[in-house]
């Protein structure tokens, strides 16, 4: 999962980017309007969070900015200004969920993963996919009923997979989702992370689609 | 014609035009005047030459005339200067010698234009002499005087001529003199009045420094001892900015409350961190505490703002759709059902900002304990609107609405939106001279009645 966190203040996003990737969530972080207008149109990203105050281009205009490119990923917005009129000009330039400062970062996460999850179009908090069980409230995977431990890596790739099961993924798409703007792809390139992770939940669970990218089997009737 | 954008210069552009028609209409009716007083000379000159020949004039059994005595007298004595006389008999024509050789042709002479006459007393003989305009024997204009008499019995034509230049030069002179004390004239009087809006408007510019140094703060107030026209100004000024130091002196309390309110949970805050102890468990309800003060306090600051009646009118529906939408979203994950069934054009006597913030709260709070629905709908009498809310939660008992409404009461920590924000809500509600009310829902849970003065009541 790669969130677009748009935050001018620079201690609170270095906070929350901090906490976020913790959970092994991807990050990139934007800190004026501008910045995050191009980003925002340019990369894909599963969830952007937004500061309504930035510096150049507001965070509405930004907001509306992305819609009018015909960007529809899940913005939640992240603001000081908890009047109901703001809350009601947020969702009208096109949030999806609206957060005042202070929060706490747990809420903002959970929030986080509701988002995603619904964007992809699971109603439920609990996918199955096989003997794979992934909770999207928490973000813990499961196989037959017992934790796997995973990398940040190899929980992205997972995460992407499952949250698309029995879909091919693009190679380029979860390569996008998997890597932060400034990282290196070289030492952890998709290939291992995928072997891997074919290790730790079977070798016949991730499929590779030559010439396009890779999927998550899950059996009959899933 | 571009209006003149000071006081001063429409003072000024006022009082120039009447004093221009003014003299104008007075130079012409001097002119005027003075023209008819110098014809009048004139004709008395020509008229006493004219009964000069007359009782000069003889005629014998044949019928012609002679003159006994000399009538060249002064101005006729002096060829070419236009002062001439002729009398013409049936058989011959006396003149002056100033006319040498040449006669007066007065046939047919046109009448000249004349000034309106003067009231005064007719010349005592008879009809006057008849006037006439025409040219002289030099191709000169003269002005004639004309009179027909009998004398012995024989009729006769006595002429008298002035050059007309004997009128017009000394008119012209003396209009141009009067011209000139007119100007005179007018330009004094523009100067007087400069001077006087000068001085008339000096107290607008004295109230200006005065408002200048309140400004700068140099003054408290304006000074009271305005002229009477300004008095009124000054003293709404003083209440204005009375006015305004009673609504500064509020936000600052407000803003000492609120450091109050802040500074408690910080300074536990602080202890606990320089212990470096500090259990997040332990913090996170300081800063839950920190931020219900922020929100108390700006709900409180907003409603004091507001002091006096509000002439303000917002259409609800639309505005309990976009909340409605709002917290549709925000609550996407239990799916539950909003029916608003309100009438287009129902209005409250509200700021569109403070309804939402009263109707957002209590819709968070329905929506917050609703189990599948939420229902929006008004009753109106002529002067109030009455917006009631259902949802199909738990409800509250009697004595549990005593307690939400107290300022900081929560029914339930995880459940956001209770608690001060009802009690903002209640406050904003009372300051615009509504109520709010709770009751128990067909629906089964909370019904909220919030009560509004309607913005089309009579």
């Amino acid at each position: 999962m790669k969130i677009l966190l748009i935050e001018d203040d620079r201690p609170l996003s270095q906070q929350i980017a901090r906490a976020l990737r913790d959970q092994n969530f991807a990050v990139d972080i934007a800190m004026d309007g501008e910045d995050a207008r191009h980003m925002g149109e340019t990369e894909a990203y599963d969830v952007a969070i937004l500061d309504l105050g930035l510096p150049k281009v507001p965070g509405a205009a930004v907001l509306r900015a992305w819609r009018q490119a015909g960007r529809h990923l899940p913005v939640l917005v992240l603001t000081a200004r908890d009047g109901w009129s703001d809350k009601v000009d947020g969702f009208k330039a096109g949030a999806d969920d609206y957060l005042t400062k202070p929060f706490r970062i747990e809420e903002l996460i959970m929030r986080l993963r509701a988002l995603v999850r619904r964007s992809t179009g699971h109603a439920a908090p609990r996918i199955v996919c096989g003997a794979l069980a992934f909770d999207a409230q928490t973000g813990a995977f499961e196989l037959d009923g017992l934790p796997i431990r995973l990398t940040a890596f190899e929980w992205r790739v997972l995460e992407c997979l499952i949250l698309h099961k029995n879909v091919v993924v693009e190679r380029l798409a979860l390569a996008d989702k998997v890597y932060e703007g400034d990282a290196g792809t070289d030492s952890n390139s998709l290939e291992v992370i995928v072997g891997r992770l074919r290790r730790k939940v079977g070798r016949d669970a991730i499929e590779t689609v030559r010439g396009r990218g890779y999927r998550l089997v899950c059996g009959t009737g899933e | 014609m571009k209006r003149p954008a000071s006081l001063a210069g429409r003072l000024l552009a006022v009082a120039a035009l009447s004093i221009t028609v003014a003299l104008l209409v007075t130079g012409i009716v001097i002119g005027l005047l003075l023209h008819h007083v110098l014809q009048r000379t004139i004709d008395e000159r020509l008229d006493t030459q004219i009964v000069f020949l007359a009782s000069m004039l003889r005629a014998d059994t044949a019928g012609r005339l002679s003159l006994i005595g000399n009538a060249d007298g002064p101005p006729f004595d002096i060829p070419g200067r236009g002062w001439y006389w002729q009398v013409r008999g049936p058989l011959n024509v006396l003149k002056a010698r100033a006319l040498r050789d040449k006669t007066l042709d007065v046939l047919d002479l046109p009448l000249p234009r004349l000034p309106l006459p003067l009231p005064g007393p007719l010349p005592p003989a008879g009809p006057p002499p008849r006037p006439a305009d025409g040219p002289g024997p030099d191709g000169d204009h003269l002005y004639f005087r004309i009179k027909s008499v009998l004398v012995d019995g024989i009729p006769v034509e006595i002429v008298a001529t002035a050059p007309r230049a004997a009128v017009r030069d000394p008119l012209v002179n003396a209009l141009m003199l009067l011209g000139l004390c007119l100007g005179i004239l007018e330009l004094v009087l523009l100067f007087a009045i400069l001077l006087q809006v000068r001085l008339g408007l000096r107290p607008l510019a004295r109230l200006r420094t005065a408002i200048a140094d309140v400004r700068a703060g140099r003054q408290e107030r304006l000074p009271a001892d305005q002229p009477t026209e300004v008095q009124p100004l000054t003293k709404e000024l003083n209440a204005l900015l009375a006015q305004n130091a009673a609504t500064l002196e509020r936000a600052r309390g407000h803003v000492a409350n609120l450091a109050h309110g802040l500074k408690t949970p910080l300074a536990t805050l602080a202890l606990a961190l320089s212990r470096g102890e500090a259990e997040p468990r332990e913090l996170a309800p300081l800063v839950d505490v920190m931020e219900r003060r922020i929100r108390h306090h700006l709900g409180r600051a907003r409603a004091a703002a507001l002091a006096g009646p509000v002439r303000a009118r917002t259409v609800i529906a639309p505005r309990l759709e976009a909340l409605g939408a709002v917290l549709s979203k925000v609550h996407a994950e239990r799916a539950i059902t909003l029916t608003v069934e309100v009438p287009a054009e129902a209005a409250v006597a509200c700021e569109q900002q403070d309804f939402d913030e009263i109707a957002g709260n209590l819709l968070e709070n329905a929506f917050s304990w609703a189990r599948t629905t939420v229902s929006v709908q008004t009753l109106a009498d002529n002067r109030r609107l009455t917006v009631v809310i259902d949802d199909d939660g738990p409800g509250l008992q009697p004595t549990e609405v005593e307690r939400v409404l107290r300022p900081g009461q929560r029914m339930d920590e995880e459940a956001p939106g209770f608690g001060f924000g009802l009690s903002i809500t209640r406050e904003l509600v009372s300051l615009y001279g509504g109520a709010l009310d709770f009751n128990r829902a067909p629906l089964g849970g909370l019904r909220v009645l919030l009560t509004l003065p309607s913005a089309d009541g009579v």
